[in-house]
């Protein structure tokens, strides 16, 4: 891989001199690191480094001469959704027409680029980071949503982030950021729905920050539905207070290689956090989840609930940490994670840690891998199914149970209807 | 209906079904009775086509080989048996499950499929008789159901199904007084001149509700002796030892 030199780096065309350095300070951290490796203990079982260099050969700020459109049938249809369209990672559109706009904010990151006010407010988050991705986004980050919603407003609609890729992207690594404040009492259903074009491949590299004030409520769904060749990187950070509640549901079925990380600092007394997912993985499909949740105060709630599919050669991984420390008593923390391997050729690797400093906390975990229960299908086809419909019926159930726990029941529809579209396609 | 002559099945080695006859005529109600272990359930699974039994022998199903059907399609022409434990499918909605049996035996049998709304009024109008809560269907099948539920839900999945040739595997067993009446009748109420039955059960009781044509006497894997519906009372005073060895 040729890396980009300081000097070409320097004439790259950037308006924010503050900016600038910024970038060359975290490049040249990320040129110390490097992508990460399975040396590293939280990327013991994605080798990101190998897939990079052996696929990519550009690493530079992501720019394109001319803004292509977006092809409309990418859109999800009889779904009414307000919406953030990204291509390429660029902030190309978007549209709160249902909403009363007054008390939305949405602005592109390049914009803020330009102005001193508006980088002054997140260029805290461009502080250097251990993580090396994240460096390595600070660094050539090209454009993003800085987004945020006023006190004690309630979406009538659910918002959806379209995160298209098209061919420009082929070959390229993608860094782009995604800035949420949640006012407030306010309500936000969210989905990041990610979508390429036949054959591109590209890595994209996507950090997103929220905050999530008093009393607001948060739902966030990431779909990653349909079949692609991508590599993803995919890190949310969290911060919760007083009473909030942050709900994440992760729908990882389509790219070829993702890693979603989702942080959650749990701040003040009575906030919680819900993070629940469905892998399911075929073919040569490579899929991590990680979880962090911090109980840093007291009373608060975490749970996880995260079920996986693997079929032939697929690799799927759960980490998931829970953080309790000696302040947060009172703290009610869960997890629990099932596996069915349906193939031999298949690995799911789990890997579930508490860390407890407080002592009056409740907390449990579970981690469950195994094939389908031969008895189970002898009932189904005792009932005239065949062996194919018996075992798809069970997995659909298997996984269902998660789709079961999204609250949001007009997201829920949505998401079952491409699950279920999903499960039909999938031969097992 | 059905003409099982000298079947064996056994589990790792281990003889369960040895030399076992039975026919069975269009219409006719059987019990089997007998003591645990001497091969009740391993006959059921044998029928319904459960993997894992090395078998010996012929089952002829309406005049044709059974043994080499797969288990779906014994299913498919009227096969049926109710589970001495209904297994728990986390996930799959009772109804959506029924549905997709029910269509999938139509469709084989030529019929049309069913709508949701056609399907329903069935639901509704079967699990009534039942006296099964309408609002168990929607939950996931057999899980959180209580035993008595279960069962019933096993004789409602038979009522909606209409097989040929219904095994019922101890259903009487976790069925409270009038639980077990209710199920004696909607096992009645299918009673006609095509249709057969197969009772496996421990207790005379379920047999005071449901006549049989024939009480069988089970007992190391071969039926040791056959009566009329008088031979389970007979068992009920004098135990299995003292009837089979008369």
């Amino acid at each position: 891989m040729t890396n980009l030199k300081f000097e070409q780096f320097k004439k790259s065309n950037l308006k924010l001199k503050e900016l600038d350095s910024i970038r060359v300070k975290n490049f040249k951290k990320f040129e110390t690191k490097g992508f990460p490796t399975k040396k590293q203990e939280h990327w013991k079982y994605t080798d990101l480094k190998n897939i990079i260099s052996r696929d990519f050969d550009e690493l530079n700020i992501f720019s394109e001469n001319k803004l292509s459109k977006i092809n409309n049938n990418f859109l999800i249809k009889n779904f009414e959704h307000n919406q953030i369209i990204l291509l390429n990672g660029n902030f190309i559109d978007s549209n709160f027409d249902l909403e009363d706009k007054k008390r939305i904010s949405v602005k592109s990151l390049k914009d803020s680029f330009r102005i001193k006010k508006d980088f002054d407010e997140i260029k805290n988050f461009f502080e250097d980071d251990q993580n090396s991705l994240i460096t390595l986004n600070n660094a050539l980050t090209n454009d993003g949503v800085i987004f945020k919603i006023d006190d004690n407003y309630s979406f009538k609609k659910p918002l959806i982030i379209y995160n298209f890729f098209n061919k420009s992207s082929h070959n390229k690594i993608i860094n782009n950021k995604v800035f949420l404040t949640l006012g407030s009492g306010s309500q936000l259903s969210l989905i990041d729905y990610y979508e390429s074009e036949d054959n591109i491949k590209y890595f994209n590299n996507s950090i997103h920050n929220y905050s999530i004030k008093k009393n607001a409520i948060l739902k966030k769904y990431n779909i990653n539905n349909n079949l692609n060749k991508s590599y993803n990187y995919n890190s949310t950070k969290v911060k919760s207070y007083s009473n909030s509640v942050f709900e994440n549901f992760l729908l990882s079925t389509g790219p070829n290689l993702i890693k979603n990380e989702v942080h959650c600092d749990l701040l003040e007394s009575f906030s919680s956090c819900f993070i629940n997912s469905i892998m399911l993985l075929k073919d040569e499909q490579h899929h991590e989840l990680k979880t962090n949740v911090n109980h840093l105060y007291e009373d608060c709630k975490s749970s996880q609930l995260v079920k996986s599919v693997l079929l032939n050669s697929s690799n799927g991984t759960y980490q998931g940490k829970i953080y309790v420390d000696k302040n947060a008593q009172k703290t009610n923390g869960y997890q629990l994670s099932k596996a069915l391997i349906l193939s031999e050729n298949s690995e799911f690797n789990s890997k579930p840690e508490l860390e407890i400093y407080a002592d009056d906390v409740k907390c449990s975990h579970g981690s469950t891998s195994g094939n389908i229960d031969e008895n189970s299908i002898f009932y189904l086809m005792s009932r005239g199914l065949t062996k194919d419909q018996a075992r798809k019926m069970i997995i659909k159930g298997f996984l269902n149970e998660v789709i079961e726990t999204i609250t949001d029941l007009n997201v829920k529809k949505l998401i079952s209807e491409l699950f279920i579209d999903n499960m039909n396609k999938t031969t097992l | 209906m059905l003409d099982i002559k000298s079947l064996s099945a056994s589990v790792d080695g281990k003889r369960i079904l040895e030399g076992f006859d039975l026919k069975i005529k269009p219409g006719e109600v059987h019990a089997i009775m007998g003591p645990n272990g001497s091969g009740k359930s391993t006959l059921a699974n044998v029928l319904t086509g459960k993997n894992g039994y090395e078998i010996k022998g012929q089952v002829l199903y309406q005049g044709k080989d059974l043994l080499n059907l797969p288990i779906e399609e014994r299913a498919q022409k009227g096969l049926f048996l109710a589970f001495q434990y209904p297994l728990e499918i986390p996930g799959v909605n009772t109804n959506n499950f029924l549905k997709t049996s029910l269509n999938t035996i139509r469709k084989i049998k030529g019929l049309n499929e069913l709508d949701s709304l056609d399907f329903l009024k069935l639901v509704k109008e079967k699990s009534q008789k039942l006296k099964i809560e309408e609002k168990i269907l929607s939950r996931q099948l057999n899980v959180g159901f209580s035993g008595g539920e279960k069962k019933k839900n096993e004789i409602l999945q038979m009522t909606i199904l209409e097989p040929k040739f219904a095994i019922l595997d101890e259903t009487d067993s976790g069925l409270d007084i009038d639980a077990l009446r209710i199920v004696s009748d909607g096992v009645n109420s299918l009673r006609n001149k095509n249709r057969s039955f197969l009772i496996i059960t421990h207790y005379q009781r379920l047999l005071d509700y449901i006549k049989p044509d024939f009480v069988h006497v089970l007992v190391n894997g071969r039926i040791v002796k056959t009566g009329c519906s008088d031979l389970a009372q007979e068992l009920e005073k004098d135990g299995y030892e003292g009837v089979a060895t008369r």
